[in-house]
C-alpha cells in the first residue's frame, strides 16, 4: 500500500498534464511491470501482516482471503481504470476538471493531499521504529494512540525531518534509490518470510517433509484464527477479501491510475499490476505476517513487556511453549494488570531479528522510498490548491505536517482501518469518472459537463461524492456496518446519486449552457 | 559498454547470494548469524554494482 512511485519516464512527463499522451510517448508492458512491483513493497506492508495476526486472522482466511481480494484489484486496475486512461489518455486531475469543474478538483486536491499525508505519516512511524533498535527508547505499543516517549519523538522527527528536506530538495533522486532498491527490497522481503518460516519450524519442532507440512503448521500454530487480540476487530476471509480488494481502491476503482495507465498502450496493461499485487500484498503481507508471529511464538519481546512477564512469574512458562500468547491468554495478561496492552508490532525490531543489519537498512528504505513520493504528490495536491507557492516550501511544510501525523502510532497501528477509509474517501469520485465516460450519453446527459458548460464546480458530482461519505458514514456509524464493507455498497450509491442528481442539474439548473453544447467530447473520441 | 555488462552480471549474482542464505536457513543448512553477514555483504555489493547501470537506465 503506497503512493506512487512511477517510473522515470512516467513522471517526468509532465507536458501531459493538460492533453493527452502522444502515441510515440506511450511505453511498454514491461515498464508497468517494474513500476508496480516496486511501487506495492513498501514500508507499510511491514505493518499490515502482523495487524492481520493481531485480527486473529485463519491461514486460510489469509491466504485465501489475499489471493480473491488481490485478483478482484488487479482485474478493478484492468477492466475499470485502464480501459478509461488508454482511451482519453488524460491525468485524472485533468479528466476530472473536466466533469467536475476547477473548484471541486481543488476540494478532491485537498481531501487526497490530506490523506497523502496521513499515509506519508504511518511510513515515517514504520521507518523511525528502526531506530528504536540502536538507541534502546520506549516504542509505541499496539494500542497506543498518542506518543509515548522522548525517544519516540525525537526519533520521528529526524526521520521525518529528514524526508521532508529530501522530499523538498532532491524528489528525482530518491525517485532514483527508490527504483535501484526496488528489487533488493523485494527480495528481502521474501527472505523474511523463509527466515520467520524457518525460525518457526525450529522453535515449534515440526516435522517438515512435504507442502502439506508447512499447511498444516500454518493452521494449527502460526494463524490459528480465533479471537483478535483486545482493542482489535476480528477478521474473516471476507475482512482480508475487500481488505485486498479495497487497500488501493483510490487508485484503481478511485482511478488515480488514470495519469499511469495513460502512458499505457494497451488497457491489458493493467495486468501489470498483478506483480504488486502478489509481491507487495500477498508475499510481503505473508512474510511480515510471519515476523509477528514469529515474535510472539518465540516470546521475543520488548524488554518491558519481558520484565513485565518476569515479574508475574510466567515468563517461563511461555518460553518453553507451555503457555502460547494467544489472543485468549493476552487478554488474560491485560486483566491480571501484567500488560497494559497486546505486544507491540514493530517492524523495525522484527526486521532486526531476523536479517540484522540488511533488515534495517530494508525497514528505513521501504519506509523512506515511498514516503518521498508520497510527501511530493500531497505536496502538489495542496500546490494546486494554492497555486502561487513555491513548490519547495509546500512539500516541505507537507513532509512535517506528515512527521507530526508521524508522531501519533494510532495511524501505523490502525492502519487497516485508515487504508479502508482512504479508499473510501476517493472512491466516490472514480464512480462520477466511470459513469461520466461509459453511462451517463446512455440516459441522454453529456459528459464533462463542467468543461462543456463552463461550470466550476459541478453540484452533481460534488453532492455524489459528499452525500455517499455521508450515507457511508452513517452505514459505519449507526448501521454497524464495518468501514471495510461500505466501500463496494458506496460505489453503486455514487453513481446512481451522479446520474440522478445530474439529471436535476443539466437539466434544470444549467439547461441552456447544456443543451446548446452536446455531443461526445475529443478525448473521448 | 563491457563495464555496465559485468555490473550487471554481478548485481544479478548479489540478488542471488541476497535469497540463497534464506533458503538454506529454511533447509537447516545455514545459521542465522552467517544468513545475516552473507544477506549485508549481498546489500552492499548490489547497491554498489547496481546503481551506476540502473541510474542510468532511470535518468
Amino acid at each position: 500500500m503506497t503512493a506512487k512511485q512511477q517510473p522515470q519516464e512516467v513522471t517526468s512527463s509532465s507536458e501531459f498534464e493538460r492533453e493527452p499522451v502522444p502515441a510515440s510517448r506511450l511505453l511498454g508492458f514491461k515498464s508497468f511491470i517494474g513500476m508496480y512491483a516496486g511501487e506495492h513493497t513498501a514500508g507499510t506492508e511491514l505493518m499490515i501482516g502482523p495487524l492481520f495476526v493481531a485480527a486473529g486472522v485463519s491461514a486460510f482466511d489469509l491466504i485465501v482471503g489475499l489471493i480473491v481480494g488481490n485478483a478482484l484489484a488487479v482485474l478493478s486496475w484492468t477492466l475499470m481504470c485502464a480501459p478509461i486512461a488508454t482511451r482519453t489518455r488524460l491525468t485524472l486531475y485533468y479528466q476530472l476538471e473536466k466533469i467536475c469543474g476547477r473548484h471541486l478538483v481543488t476540494l478532491y486536491n485537498l481531501a487526497n493531499g490530506v490523506m497523502f499525508c496521513f499515509l506519508a505519516g504511518a511510513m515515517v512511524t514504520v521507518s523511525a521504529t528502526a531506530l528504536g533498535v540502536w538507541f534502546k527508547f520506549e516504542m509505541p505499543g499496539l494500542n497506543d494512540l498518542y506518543p509515548n516517549s522522548v525517544g519516540w519523538v525525537v526519533a520521528v522527527l529526524f526521520v521525518g525531518g529528514m524526508i521532508a528536506v529530501v522530499a523538498a530538495y532532491g524528489y528525482q533522486t530518491v525517485a532514483k534509490i527508490a527504483n535501484v532498491a526496488a528489487p533488493w527490497m523485494v527480495l528481502v522481503f521474501i527472505a523474511f518470510g523463509l527466515i520467520g518460516l524457518g525460525q518457526f519450524i525450529t522453535a515449534s519442532n515440526a516435522k517438515i517433509d512435504s507442502v502439506s507440512d508447512v499447511w498444516t503448521l500454518a493452521k494449527t500454530t502460526i494463524w490459528k484464527g480465533g479471537d483478535p487480540f483486545p482493542g482489535r476487530t476480528k477478521f474473516t476471509f471476507w475482512h482480508v477479501m475487500f481488505f485486498a480488494w479495497f487497500c488501493n481502491m483510490a487508485m484503481h476503482i478511485g482511478m488515480s491510475d488514470l495519469s499511469v495507465f495513460r502512458f499505457a498502450r494497451k488497457s491489458w496493461y493493467g495486468v501489470a499490476s498483478g506483480t504488486g499485487m502478489y509481491l507487495g500484498h500477498f508475499l510481503a503481507w505473508i512474510a511480515a505476517a510471519l515476523l509477528y508471529s514469529v515474535q510472539l511464538y518465540q516470546v521475543d519481546l520488548s524488554p518491558a513487556e519481558l520484565q513485565a512477564l518476569a515479574s508475574a512469574g510466567l515468563l517461563e512458562e511461555f518460553q518453553s511453549h507451555e503457555m502460547i500468547l494467544s489472543a485468549d491468554t493476552i487478554r488474560q495478561l491485560i486483566a491480571q494488570g501484567v500488560w497494559a496492552q497486546p505486544p507491540a508490532v514493530l517492524p523495525g525490531p522484527m526486521a532486526y531479528r531476523v536479517a540484522g543489519l540488511t533488515g534495517l537498512i530494508c525497514v528505513i528504505v521501504a519506509g523512506w522510498t515511498t514516503a518521498n513520493p508520497t510527501i511530493y504528490r500531497a505536496g502538489l495536491a495542496f500546490q494546486a490548491v494554492i497555486p502561487r507557492s513555491s513548490r519547495f516550501r509546500v512539500t516541505l511544510g507537507t513532509g512535517l505536517v506528515a512527521t507530526m501525523a508521524g508522531m501519533f502510532p494510532a495511524i501505523a497501528m490502525k492502519l487497516l482501518d485508515f487504508v479502508a477509509l482512504y479508499g473510501l474517501v476517493l472512491m466516490p469520485m472514480g464512480a462520477v469518472i466511470f459513469v461520466d465516460f461509459w453511462l451517463i450519453r446512455k440516459f441522454g446527459l453529456q459528459s464533462s459537463f463542467a468543461e462543456r458548460s463552463g461550470a466550476t464546480f459541478n453540484w452533481a458530482a460534488g453532492a455524489a461524492w459528499l452525500v455517499t461519505l455521508a450515507i457511508a458514514w452513517g452505514l459505519v456509524e449507526f448501521a454497524g456496518v464495518q468501514i471495510y464493507f461500505v466501500s463496494l455498497p458506496g460505489w453503486f450509491v455514487a453513481a446512481a446519486l451522479y446520474i440522478g442528481l445530474s439529471v436535476v442539474y443539466q437539466r434544470r439548473i444549467r439547461p441552456a449552457i447544456g443543451q446548446a453544447e452536446a455531443g461526445p467530447t475529443a478525448a473521448q473520441g | 559498454m563491457r563495464t555496465t555488462a559485468i555490473l550487471v552480471i554481478v548485481s544479478l549474482l548479489s540478488l542471488v547470494a541476497l535469497m540463497l542464505p534464506s533458503i538454506l536457513f529454511l533447509a537447516g543448512r545455514m545459521e542465522l548469524a552467517t544468513v545475516k553477514w552473507v544477506m549485508l555483504l549481498a546489500t552492499v555489493v548490489w547497491f554498489a554494482a547496481a546503481t551506476p547501470w540502473m541510474w542510468k537506465q532511470t535518468g
